[in-house]
């Protein structure tokens, strides 16, 4: 790979227009075909902006998604959905509810994936969420145990990305945020990942987010995928320390920009996370991108922080002679 | 203190906003108010609605003993820190092993009481209730527990600071005359190499308060810790059935010269409980501990559950529990 590579982590935030199909159409007052209109918009928005800027991995920003677990509940049997529940601040998402055994009906992403890679050259990321998370983020009145759920939904999951591989995706995300809660079941998300990505020849990206990386490393480095997105902005990169004793194996997605605040990192400040890294691991390990998916800022928000941020790692492949 | 048999009441949070077709006013109002549309006061007129209406769901679930909800705290952490001298509050973090987030707070100077933070809250609530209603407080071990302090060389000075900085808000709610005053300490059982740190900010915490007092433990069990819950100075002890499986052990020997206040309504999932299992489970248990020395709750909080659940939950458990007060 080349070096400090650019992606995103997937979600963009949604464009005023969109998010006012999107209450017209919860209400009733619009059918989904409108709507989807916007989501297409949008999308075409969204990778145009990416082009613009330079981004190496592109992703679709996610328009037609609310919650990243309640999507694919609402595609898979055996889910219901229960109600709004608060994740954190004002921020609520409609958890799911397994009430009885998960299933594959048909691809769920696929579509979406194939439109938005026809609009553009680069490689884009086809992005799930994965079964350990749907698992840990839904609630359970049907399994006993949450090996079983976690496990049901690798195998359904896996479908998943069977397809999307057939479909062309070679970049593919698993998006994982829980795996860093139960330092206990990192073995569980390995055993269900391992069933997700099983003879799949894509390049497998698997997000972590918001958790204590320090004891989960580094057994996360047994996870069945060649790149690791942490976020580390928000975390202030203590996590690096660890790799002095425990070497970094994986390529790391070096999250660079905090998407939970309204202020804008400057360049300074993206070279001086991007230098850091660069002290324990070679350009060619690390793609840069953001803490996490850039939903919860606003379009003008996101732009600015990924303009800090392609510029960063401008500067820093200029001064460094990299290419 | 003298209770109902098999007292009902809950933990601490309710969920701020209902689902459709009911408005979610407190979201709408707090979305408003980082817009800079309305003002705090404007905000805070809405969150006293819902605190009322929160506590007459609570009242028509049939809930004893009721909490205001704690429908202005934006997580257990941050409301009590950001209202302290010492700290400030950073950015987002796991809370627990749950989905949930909140904002740590960070200990960058010697931290101190300044003034009461929960107790117009709960003369509030109480003015605004016919039911009693307790005022609950995170403690001190879980709020550094859950915080990080630059501040400080070493946890234990943090802790026992914050402690005595609590303090005064247990006397300043003692002089309310609450019918009980709650300390929420979740992070003990998941910590328990703690235990005698834990025990002297306890003892920090409570020190002058006459009033009746209840430490609340849940998200684990507290087998080990059982001498030193005996011992600390309060009048209930919280048990997580549900998320310490173990506790169930610990509670069959008559030792217990407290109440238990038994959380065996799974907060944290949508199952509706078999009660009739649970109170099979529970018959040894009456034989050595009386009824009139247990009281019965959710788990935790109830903010992981949609609100509407957690009212058929609530309303539920306390159907089944009057079943068996005699």
């Amino acid at each position: 790979m080349s070096a400090l590579q650019t992606t995103t982590v997937g979600s963009f935030p949604k464009p005023p227009y969109l998010q006012k199909a999107r209450n017209a159409y919860a209400r009733g007052d619009i059918p989904v075909e409108e709507l989807e209109k916007s989501e297409i918009t949008a999308t075409k928005e969204v990778i145009a902006l990416q082009e613009k800027l330079g981004i190496d991995v592109l992703v679709d920003g996610e328009m037609y998604r609310g919650d990243m677990a309640t999507y694919f509940a609402e595609n898979l049997g055996g889910f219901t959905i229960s109600g709004l529940v608060r994740s954190y601040g004002n921020r609520y998402y409609r958890k799911p509810i397994v009430v009885g055994p998960v299933e594959f009906k048909k691809p769920i992403t696929v579509e979406r994936w194939e439109f938005a890679q026809s609009l553009t050259k680069k490689p884009m990321k086809a992005i799930l969420t994965g079964p350990y998370t749907m698992m840990d983020w839904s609630f359970n009145e049907y399994y006993g145990k949450r090996e079983d759920t976690a496990m049901a939904l690798a195998e359904v999951l896996h479908l998943e990305v069977k397809a999307l591989y057939d479909a062309g995706a070679r970049h593919i995300q698993v998006d994982e945020p829980a795996l860093s809660v139960r330092p206990e079941e990192v073995g569980l998300a390995q055993k269900t990942l391992a069933v997700v990505t099983d003879g799949i020849d894509a390049k497998f990206y698997v997000h972590v987010c918001y958790g204590d990386f320090q004891k989960i490393y580094p057994r996360i480095l047994d996870l069945p995928c060649h790149h690791l997105d942490l976020e580390l902005a928000n975390s202030r990169y203590e996590l690096f320390e660890q790799f002095k004793e425990h070497p970094f194996t994986k390529e790391l997605g070096l999250g660079v920009l905090d998407v939970h605040t309204h202020v804008v990192e400057t360049t300074e400040q993206v070279k001086e996370r991007i230098l850091r890294a660069l002290e324990y691991l070679p350009p060619e390990q690390i793609m840069v991108d953001p803490d996490c998916g850039l939903k919860t800022r606003t379009w003008e928000e996101a732009k600015a922080k990924l303009e800090a941020m392609v510029e960063a790692v401008r500067q820093v492949k200029k001064e460094k002679h990299l290419t | 203190m003298e209770f109902e048999p098999l007292t009902t009441t809950v933990v601490g949070d309710y969920p701020k906003i209902p689902n459709r077709p009911r408005q979610a006013k407190h979201r709408l109002a707090m979305a408003r108010f980082e817009k800079g549309e309305i003002t705090f006061e404007e905000l805070q007129t809405v969150e006293n609605e819902v605190t009322i209406e929160v506590m007459q769901e609570q009242a028509e679930a049939g809930v004893d003993i009721i909490t205001d909800g704690q429908i202005g705290w934006e997580d257990a952490q941050t409301y009590i820190a950001a209202k302290l001298d010492g700290f400030e509050i950073t950015g987002l973090i796991r809370y627990f092993d749950s989905n949930c987030y909140y904002r740590r707070p960070s200990a960058v100077a010697r931290v101190a009481w300044k003034k009461p933070i929960t107790v117009q809250d709960y003369r509030f609530a109480h003015d605004n209730s016919d039911r009693p209603v307790k005022p609950v407080i995170t403690g001190p071990y879980t709020l550094a527990k859950l915080s990080v302090h630059p501040a400080y060389e070493r946890f234990e000075d943090f802790v026992l600071d914050l402690a005595d900085a609590l303090n005064h808000e247990m006397l300043a709610l003692q002089q309310e005359r609450p019918i009980l005053i709650q300390v929420n300490e979740p992070a003990i059982t998941r910590y328990k190499e703690n235990a005698e740190i834990f025990a002297e900010a306890m003892n920090r915490l409570m020190r002058g308060v006459k009033n009746p007092s209840a430490l609340y433990t849940y998200f684990g069990d507290v087998v080990g810790l059982e001498n030193m819950l005996k011992k600390s100075p309060f009048q209930v002890i919280g048990l997580d059935m549900v998320g310490g499986k173990a506790n169930s052990e610990i509670i069959k020997s008559d030792a217990w010269d407290k109440k238990l206040a038994l959380g065996l309504m799974d907060a944290r999932n949508t199952k509706m409980e078999n009660w009739d299992k649970i109170f099979e489970q529970l018959a040894p248990v009456f034989r050595t501990i009386t009824k009139d020395r247990i009281m019965i709750n959710p788990s935790c909080g109830l903010e992981f559950l949609p609100r509407e659940i957690a009212f058929s939950k609530l309303a539920h458990m306390v159907n089944e529990v009057k079943k068996h007060r005699n």
